[in-house]
């Protein structure tokens, strides 16, 4: 028989709930929100059949660009031959997990405002940038003994005495 | 004694699944949960209510909930322990005291909200089947009746407490073929019947047939309603007081108690490594002058 490449094809284990985690979908997975420009993760779940991305998907992370009833819009990087398009699909929600790739920058946004505020009140100026982590600074070496090595003349009668 | 290999191994439960936590105690059905609180995406954070109505033994609890991943918020909740104050005392779980506590949470949650004056609902309740209108400047309350595990068979008292919610003021899309009085072979509601239902009507008819038939039976069961007067006859306008009232004033009573400040312990307090040393060093103290008074004895015997 031929190998067969249909939509689901060679998924059996990539879509396999997770081992002690089958049967219902916990409540959050539907009580989350998604809005327009969110990063989220696609992860199949495989007991829900409706809504399903390609298997290509699975382990992708994209943006929202559409919001709907029961399902979200995903605008995902796909490379096809020698160049990366933007490939919207939609997915529904038990499908998706919002992505904490961008959790840092947000935070950093956060910080930035509040620090740039303050500075603001106190009429300094600071620079918010981030700098890359540079050389280590110099020490003194502590603790230091000189320990001068020399080669000594070699000596045929030592050196025999074991093995002659 | 016979050699019985053991069921379940170490393999078992290791493999075991456990359910999910309310599951296991047998009180959420996740199926229904999941359909219930799904909100459309393109709604983002508007809360989708459930018009929650528990049954205990002695008691009926209606609540309306909102779903969060926290944990539920529970709007305004009315419960039947609190007819009392509102003139019913006795017969507490029945179908119309069902009615009195969903009409209590419809007033409630409409006051909550300052829509009570728009929001009037059916004041005088016929049994037949009432649906809110929309009013000119909100649109009415809307919540989804969320039943729990009980089955939804015609007349069950969940459907009076429907019933009372609807009268009440509150949007929850339903349908009359499970109200009290609904005629399977018609396919109709008979008003009557569901009136009945509503003014305790049932209840009436049960005093009267055992006031003919098993008068001490009557004296026995209905002990507490005819300590308060309450007979087949004036049923009904005890129940139209009991909503007149719920209408006037639906508001909770805070009771004057004030929590305990400790609060009661159901379980044994863990004693620290420090207390089970000692009592450890009792106990063997004890055993050991216990033996020391045997040894004495058999000595002093001898």
């Amino acid at each position: 028989m031929p190998a067969g490449h249909g939509q689901r094809a060679r998924t059996r284990d990539l879509f396999a709930r997770p081992f002690r985690k089958k049967g219902p979908t916990h409540l959050s997975t539907y009580l989350r929100i998604y809005k327009i420009g969110e990063y989220v993760d696609v992860k199949v779940n495989g007991s829900i059949h409706k809504g399903m991305p390609h298997k290509f998907y699975h382990g992708r992370t994209g943006r929202v660009w559409n919001v709907t009833k029961r399902a979200i819009g995903v605008e995902v990087n796909k490379q096809v031959g020698n160049r990366i398009i933007k490939k919207r699909i939609h997915v529904r929600v038990e499908h998706v997990q919002p992505s904490r790739c961008h959790e840092e920058v947000l935070l950093r946004i956060k910080k930035n405002d509040q620090l740039k505020a303050e500075a603001k009140a106190q009429g300094k100026i600071i620079s918010t940038k981030r700098k890359p982590e540079g050389p280590k600074p110099g020490f003194m070496v502590e603790g230091a003994t000189l320990e001068t090595v020399t080669p000594i003349p070699y000596d045929v009668v030592n050196d025999l005495k074991g093995g002659y | 004694m016979a050699f019985v290999k053991a069921q379940k191994s170490k393999a078992y439960f290791k493999r075991f699944q456990v359910k999910f936590k309310r599951r296991r105690m047998g009180k959420t059905d996740y199926r229904a949960r999941i359909r219930l609180i799904n909100q459309d995406k393109n709604k983002y954070n508007t809360p989708k209510y459930r018009f929650v109505v528990r049954f205990t033994n002695k008691d009926i609890i209606c609540q309306i909930v909102s779903a969060s991943i926290a944990g539920d918020h529970v709007l305004a909740a009315a419960y039947a322990h609190e007819l009392p104050h509102y003139g019913l005392e006795v017969g507490l779980t029945n179908y119309s005291a069902a009615y009195c506590t969903g009409l209590l949470l419809s007033r409630r949650v409409l006051k909550k909200l300052e829509m009570d004056e728009e929001y009037e609902g059916n004041v005088e309740a016929t049994g037949e089947d009432y649906s809110v209108e929309p009013a000119e400047s909100r649109r009415p309350f809307r919540a989804l009746l969320d039943v729990g595990l009980i089955k939804t068979t015609t007349g069950n008292r969940v459907f009076g407490a429907l019933k009372g919610a609807l009268d009440g003021g509150l949007d929850i899309p339903h349908s009359d073929k499970r109200f009290a009085g609904f005629n399977k072979d018609s396919k109709q509601l008979d008003a009557e019947v569901h009136r009945k239902y509503i003014y305790g009507g049932h209840i009436a008819s049960y005093m009267r047939t055992l006031m003919e038939d098993e008068p001490e039976k009557y004296q026995s069961h209905f002990s507490e309603y005819i300590k308060r007067g309450i007979e087949a006859d004036n049923i009904e306008e005890v129940y139209k007081k009991v909503h007149a009232a719920i209408r006037a004033d639906p508001t909770e009573k805070k009771s004057g108690k004030q929590p305990p400040k400790e609060h009661k312990r159901y379980n044994l307090k863990k004693l620290t490594y420090e207390e089970r040393k000692t009592k450890l060093i009792e106990r063997l103290n004890a055993l050991n002058s216990a033996a020391g008074n045997d040894d004495e004895d058999e000595e002093d015997n001898e």
